[in-house]
């Protein structure tokens, strides 16, 4: 990736962590921390990686996207907005009623939502017979889907690690946003998972393991998984929680949290100037 | 007759600070929860007694047929987690593994009904009432203040077999003294009157006594009972009211059908009470994102909507 382009995504990537915030704290409701930590990685797929057109949502050949950990929404929906899928007025409606934002995914809501998601680990089964389906059809449009760290807990996810091999889902990215914190805890002391990428690989797909924050290797990875044939793709990117916000990172209490009028200006003044440290 | 005063804390947090305290009492019980212990306040428990408090992560499913099997040999477990997730994903494991079998298993589902507006739809227990109370041998209780949670809390602890008890998600009003007593089946008048009976339960309990207020000031005396334990249901205290006001009106936080205003609807056709009847609910669909009083007005199931449907009633027999 040229220099030129990797920081138009950076760009774009502030930008989208900028709403975010402003989403939330408008609503005085919403999950910060897991929206900040799948920042990037979504900005570089909405930017950079997904065949879409936001002219035409409903475009029978686009990519699929299933933001499986629905409540990191703010991040979607600041990216479908980017890419112009609705207008900038609605980011002041999250979660308020009448909203085609809602507190969670919905598909007949929101353009380029393509799956309702919030209850964790339904959203990556449901893109597994997206793939399927496209699989069906002989197109070659391919599917992506996001989940989190603690989401992986979740049996329903592991009988998604069983078919999306047999069924030979090379059409199928997974990507888990290894943040290292769910609501109760650290992951590891919710429900630890000794290494991952081996276990996945055990299933039988390809993994490939990254920086969550890099640009190019979420890019780079993306292109490799699709270069890969007959396997399903599995990314785990190590992010952080809170990312971009220094008081918000690596912070089990931003999971779900609000910020008030101080700390949400003094957020976008350190996303903005990209570096300036906060006080508490 | 009761006292309202802004509550200090919410249903899930009250029933939590019980579940702790009666740690101390009993060191038999375990808790089972789903990490939400943050959010339902099992955590309160965890923290005391961490070898009885077992986080299985985000896995409703596989922990509440965990706590069938920690249940198998006579042990008393509760199970926490939202309302939503109990009464859908681990709605099987429920049904086959805990009330064929009768286990002692109580179920703490918090975020009842719309509590969990600004959430939206997914986290919204809607169905809770049916799916759950359909269910041979489990009981179901729905407590609306602090004091409720916590006897609540005893009743279900001392109650033999499955339990669920429906918790809420924000702070509403202070109802009931530390004195008043909960029973299986049981019920409470919280105003008399002869025009008409509402029952509830849960945070409808207060719309409706907003509504009864309003509806005095009109000359309609509306009697309001807190039908706190949903299964089983205290038919006597019913039959009494609506034999004195001749009309009877149900509201619930919840789908409207296969509600408890089904569940009564079936009993006073089958004991032939003729009476004038209205249900009100949620009307056969989702609800959305929003406020929570917002909510509730929108899908027509707050004071506002009660004092009206009521009126509507009582303009029909005139
Ligand atoms: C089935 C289900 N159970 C519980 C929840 C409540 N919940 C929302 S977010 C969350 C923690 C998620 O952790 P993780 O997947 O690591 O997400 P992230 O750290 O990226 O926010 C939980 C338990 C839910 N939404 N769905
Ligand atoms: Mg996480």
């Amino acid at each position: 990736m040229e220099e030129k382009e990797k920081e138009k995504l950076s760009d774009i990537a502030k930008h989208v962590r900028e709403i975010i915030l402003t989403m939330i704290y408008e609503a005085q409701s919403g999950h910060p921390g897991g929206s900040l930590s799948v920042a990037d990685i979504m900005t570089v797929l909405y930017f950079k990686q997904l065949q879409i057109d936001p002219k035409n949502p409903k475009w029978n050949e686009r990519d699929r996207f299933v933001l499986s950990k629905g409540h990191a929404c703010p991040a979607w929906y600041s990216c479908l907005q980017l890419r112009g899928f609705f207008d900038e007025k609605h980011i002041h409606t999250f979660r308020r009623m009448d909203s085609i934002l809602q507190g969670h995914p919905d598909m007949n809501k929101t353009p380029g939502v393509d799956m309702t998601t919030g209850s964790l680990g339904m959203g990556a089964a449901a893109a597994v017979g997206m793939a399927l389906e496209a699989k069906l059809e002989g197109s070659p449009r391919r599917v992506y889907t996001v989940v989190g760290d603690g989401e992986l807990n979740e049996g329903v996810i592991w009988e998604v690690m069983q078919s999306s091999v047999k069924f030979k889902l090379d059409n199928f990215c997974m990507i888990v946003d290894r943040n290292g914190l769910q609501l109760d805890g650290p992951t590891n002391a919710v429900m630890p998972i000794h290494d991952l990428t081996q276990i996945i690989e055990g299933f039988g797909w390809y993994v490939q393991e990254i920086d969550g924050h890099s640009i190019q290797e979420i890019d780079k990875a993306c292109s490799n998984a699709k270069q890969k044939k007959g396997i399903p793709s599995c990314i785990i990117a190590n992010t952080v929680k809170g990312k971009g916000v220094s008081c918000m990172e690596n912070q089990l209490k931003w999971h779900g949290r609000a910020p008030s009028t101080e700390e949400y200006n003094q957020a976008v003044r350190e996303i903005r100037n990209g570096g300036c440290r906060c006080i508490h | 007759m009761y006292t309202l005063e802004k509550a200090k804390e919410p249903t899930r947090k009250a029933f939590g600070i019980r579940l702790k305290e009666y740690g101390a009492i009993d060191s038999d019980f375990v808790v089972f929860e789903a990490d939400i212990g943050a959010s339902t306040s099992s955590i309160l428990f965890g923290n005391e007694f961490p070898k009885r408090y077992f986080n299985m992560g985000i896995a409703e499913l596989g922990m509440t047929d965990a706590a069938a099997g920690m249940a198998a040999g006579g042990r008393t477990v509760f199970v926490s987690s939202y309302g939503i997730f109990l009464s859908t994903r681990a709605l099987e494991a429920i049904r086959t593994c805990i009330c064929y079998p009768n286990l002692n298993v109580k179920f703490m589902g918090s975020h009842g009904g719309l509590t969990a507006a600004i959430d939206g739809v997914t986290h919204q227990a809607t169905e809770d009432i049916a799916n759950i109370c359909t269910l041979p041998n489990m009981k179901m209780a729905v407590p609306c203040d602090t004091n409720s949670a916590r006897k609540l809390f005893d009743l279900a602890i001392h109650t033999a077999g499955p339990f669920y008890v429906r918790l809420l998600r924000d702070a509403y009003y202070e109802i009931y003294d530390e004195g008043t007593e909960f029973s299986l089946g049981g019920s409470h008048v919280l105003r008399e009157g002869k025009d008409i009976t509402i029952g509830t339960y849960g945070d409808m309990v207060f719309q409706a006594l907003a509504a009864a207020k309003r509806l005095a000031e009109q000359g309609i005396e509306a009697e309001v009972i807190d039908f706190y334990s949903i299964k089983p249901f205290d038919y006597a205290r019913l039959v009494a009211s609506i034999q004195k006001t001749g009309k009877l009106f149900v509201i619930e936080n919840h789908q409207r059908r296969n509600g408890l205003g089904y569940e009564i609807a079936d009993y006073l056709i089958t004991n032939r009470y003729y009476i004038l009847y209205k249900h009100i609910g949620l009307a056969d669909t989702f609800a959305e994102s929003g406020r929570y009083q917002e909510i509730l007005g929108k899908y027509h199931l707050d004071g506002s909507a009660i004092e009206e449907e009521v009126k509507k009633m009582i303009d029909t027999c005139r």
